[in-house]
């Protein structure tokens, strides 16, 4: 028993017969950046959605903030999901083509019951200023937005639920190597101002060196020593 | 994934086998269903002489088993079909077998030929886009396809049996009284397969093999002929839809021709609430359309062999008619002045010193037989069909966007339901419930769905493999949320501008049930039958009966001009593989829609 803020123990997951993720370990403490390395294909992506509780395992253990999830039935375990927020690889994907940004980020206030006409347009206005938004795009739609903007919409969406962890699962290896540095500053600033723990999913190494802790290297589904 | 997929495909089977049986135990219950007393119809049919009395009447309903309830009904329907026996007919007294397969002889020679001719058409069609390589076969095709067949029946019967009097326009004597149904029944099946392959051609001609092949020097004709092979498969099943059509289009082109074929007993037999022989040629005309729709799946089957089963086919991308915008506008246009000014008139008024009067200032468009104007009829009717099919529209749309949401569940029925043509659901539904309105508009909606729901089943499928629905349920939201704010939204709109589109296909639908008597009852002003009750005083008022013709033709002109320009637009505007060959299989299924209605 650890008091780390996420405590993974030989996580499983298969496809069929396919085992892509093979009793896989690792703690994210908090306030702490957990690289996850691999090439691609190696179960990075299985691992994330297993953690998120967005797919269940097969097996193992998925301990977060001391509560156990893999054991809570989804209606229990709706509470919690918003301490603990993804980003994902493709900027465009996760935000809905139909929804301005404006809405898009509003959306877990209200899904979370935390909205009220008053002063929710001024929090969205404060989280797309703190992701180095214009809240002026607010009114957007995502296609209207460079890959960037978007990123940093989406995280701005993230940040509404107020997580203490958030899984980046690839977050800039869609993006141009000059916009790269912009989001990877954003996300050291936001952890140093607001104490978040990542888990960094990655394969570029150099990236890896600058952003994290401590990184640990997946192959074929097991872990192997960093 | 594997087995998820199994699933569906059971699923979808089980449900194909349930909706078999649902329409076989409705064919079986009809004597039921119809709640009307058939045991003086009988007792007048079998012997004049005999007295109505209480006991001969309840003699004769012991007789015919109507009195043992439904499900006994069904049995003794069930096991005589098993022995071959489909019962005695109400009215004649006679087997009902023989007057099915001498119908049905009669309806395959005409289906043969009508098969003929649109293969011929279908060839003539293509045969361009192979020469030059290029190009499309352009709206031309298009109109053939979307003429109903009970329309060029009755032009076709006007003009040369009529007016030239080049051939025989009633009966079923010879070779020379086959040609003009099975050109009226041929033709828009031609149209829809020609423009189909035509439509899908050029993308295969542009394909890299092509290139290769003629740069290693491999003759036209062959070059040709493995390019109508890459084509063919994915059209197949439309082949067999197109089959299934003709034998909806064989009850409207046999009643205008006077053939003795099925469609035609089936249709007599409705009328004159003679059940068992209604129960055995609609019994003949389901299994050829299940035949003809089998032999289709068996077909594509065989073009594919392996690589339907290993997943590895890339669909060639169709490239649709874009047609000018103004070309919808227009006919739209046109048909609605002539239904506004026709809304301003007394179509009800009979003048018996006024019939059949050629067109003049006071009636634009001419009187009909019984001195009604025309055109105050013809902007009525529109207004009585359109509100009818808006209903019909509106019930399709509702149903399909709840079935996509099942999709294994709507692949089955909608399989059964493609097997349908709603001249025969019509038919099914005017002998159980009498002809009328409602009837037909309920016979149109039970089919018409099966294009729209596989539309709003892709969507939802799409919608739901996306990355922000995920990123919903990441933020706790609940399953109703998701549904609600994001899944329904996207699917609701794209499936409602496609039930939009299909509305003049239904109209021209209902119509063609109104030409037939299943639909609206006179003095309804419903245009099929305008149509029909003109047809008897063509020689002496053409006009009366070619108001209708044209209206019906704009409005089938309008019903694929619209549906080509909006799939020029969707077409344009999406991008990737996978959008593109969705797109695809869309038009398809709004094309043959279109075909299908009528």
């Amino acid at each position: 028993m650890s008091d780390a803020l996420l405590d993974v123990r030989d996580l499983v997951v298969r496809y069929g017969t396919v085992t892509a993720v093979d009793h896989v370990s690792f703690t994210v403490d908090a306030g702490e950046t957990l690289a996850l390395n691999g090439p691609s294909g190696c179960g990075k992506s299985s691992t994330v959605a297993a953690v998120l509780q967005l797919r269940r395992p097969e097996g193992g253990e998925v301990r977060f903030e001391g509560r156990e999830l893999t054991t809570l039935a989804e209606r229990e375990l709706r509470p919690l999901r918003p301490r603990m927020q993804p980003v994902f690889q493709d900027p465009y994907g996760s935000l809905s083509p139909r929804h301005r940004i404006r809405d898009a980020v509003a959306e877990p206030l209200k899904v979370q019951g935390r909205w009220n006409p008053a002063d929710g347009p001024a929090r969205v206005a404060e989280l797309l200023d703190r992701v180095g938004l214009d809240p002026a795009y607010g009114d957007r739609f995502p296609h209207e937005l460079s890959g960037g903007q978007c990123q940093r919409a989406g995280i701005a969406r993230a940040l509404a639920s107020e997580p203490r962890l958030l899984v980046l699962d690839e977050p800039v290896s869609a993006l141009d190597p000059s916009i790269r540095a912009g989001v990877l500053n954003l996300l050291t600033d936001l952890q140093d101002e607001l104490g978040l723990a990542y888990l960094f999913i990655c394969h570029d190494r150099a990236v890896v060196r600058h952003f994290a802790d401590r990184a640990i290297e997946m192959r074929a589904g097991r872990l192997v020593t960093a | 994934m594997k087995p998820v997929v199994r699933k569906s495909v059971s699923q979808a089977g089980l449900t194909r086998f349930v909706c078999l049986i649902a329409v076989l135990a409705t064919v079986g219950l009809l004597p039921w269903l119809s709640g009307r007393d058939p045991a003086l119809t009988v007792l007048r049919a079998r012997s004049a002489e005999q007295e109505a009395t209480p006991e001969a009447l309840a003699a004769i309903r012991e007789d015919l088993g109507l009195d043992a309830g439904p499900l006994s009904l069904l049995g003794d329907w069930a096991s005589g079909l098993l022995r071959g026996d489909l019962g005695t007919s109400w009215v004649s007294g006679t087997d009902v077998l023989p007057s099915v397969v001498s119908g049905v002889q009669v309806s395959l020679g005409l289906m043969g030929a009508a098969f003929a001719v649109a293969v011929l058409l279908a060839c003539a069609l293509v045969a361009p886009v192979l020469v030059r390589g290029r190009g499309s076969t352009g709206a031309f095709a298009a109109m053939l396809a979307a003429v109903p067949e009970f329309l060029l029946a009755t032009v076709a019967l006007l003009v040369c049996g009529v007016w030239l009097g080049w051939l025989p326009t009633s009966g079923w004597a010879g070779p020379e009284y086959m040609v003009l149904p099975a050109i009226a029944l041929g033709v828009p099946a031609g149209g829809l397969l020609g423009r189909l392959v035509a439509d899908a051609l050029p993308a295969v001609l542009d394909e890299r093999w092509v290139e290769l092949w003629r740069g290693a020097g491999v003759s036209r004709a062959r070059v040709s002929a493995a390019a109508l092979r890459r084509v063919l498969p994915p059209l197949v099943p439309q082949f067999g839809m197109a089959a299934v059509g003709l034998t909806g289009g064989a009850v409207a082109v046999e009643t205008v021709f006077a053939v003795p074929g099925i469609g035609r007993t089936a249709l007599g037999a409705a009328k004159s609430q003679d059940l068992p022989l209604l129960q055995g040629s609609v019994l003949a005309l389901l299994a050829l359309g299940l035949v003809a729709g089998a032999l289709a799946a068996l077909g594509r089957r065989r073009l594919l062999g392996p690589a339907l089963r290993d997943a590895g086919l890339t669909l060639p991308a169709a490239h649709p008619v874009r047609a000018h915008p103004a070309v919808p506008l227009i006919l739209a246009v046109v048909l609605m002045v002539t239904i506004g000014w026709g809304l301003l008139r007394d179509p009800y008024t009979v003048d018996t010193t006024a019939r059949l009067l050629p067109p003049s200032w006071a009636h634009p468009l001419g009187t009909d037989g019984l001195g009604r104007d025309v055109l105050a009829r013809l902007g009525h009717g529109a207004a009585s069909t359109v509100g009818t099919a808006a209903a019909v529209c509106a019930f399709s749309l509702l149903l399909s966007l709840a079935l996509g949401f099942l999709p294994g569940v709507a692949a089955g029925a909608a399989d059964i339901a493609n097997a349908l043509p709603p001249v025969i659901v019509g038919i099914l539904v005017a002998a159980a419930a009498g002809p009328g309105t409602g009837g037909a508009a309920l016979a149109v909606a039970l089919i018409s769905w099966p294009a729209l729901s596989a539309h709003a089943a892709a969507l939802v499928q799409e919608v739901r493999a996306s990355m922000f629905l995920t990123a919903q349920r990441a933020i706790g939201a609940s399953p109703l949320w998701i549904l609600t704010r994001h899944v329904l939204p996207s699917v609701a709109a794209p499936v409602t501008r496609h039930a939009i589109l299909r509305l003049p296909g239904i109209a021209l639908a209902l119509a063609a049930l109104g030409f037939l008597g299943l639909g609206a009852q006179p003095p309804a002003p419903e245009w099929g039958l305008l149509l029909d009750e003109s047809r008897a005083y063509v020689e002496r008022a053409p006009w009366a009966a070619l108001a209708p013709a044209v209206a019906l033709a704009l409005l089938a002109g309008l019903a694929v001009s619209g549906a080509a320009y909006a799939q020029g637009r969707t077409g344009g505007r999406r991008t990737g593989e996978a959008g593109r060959a969705r797109i695809t299989k869309e038009e398809a299924s709004v094309e043959v829609a279109v075909r299908a209605d009528v």
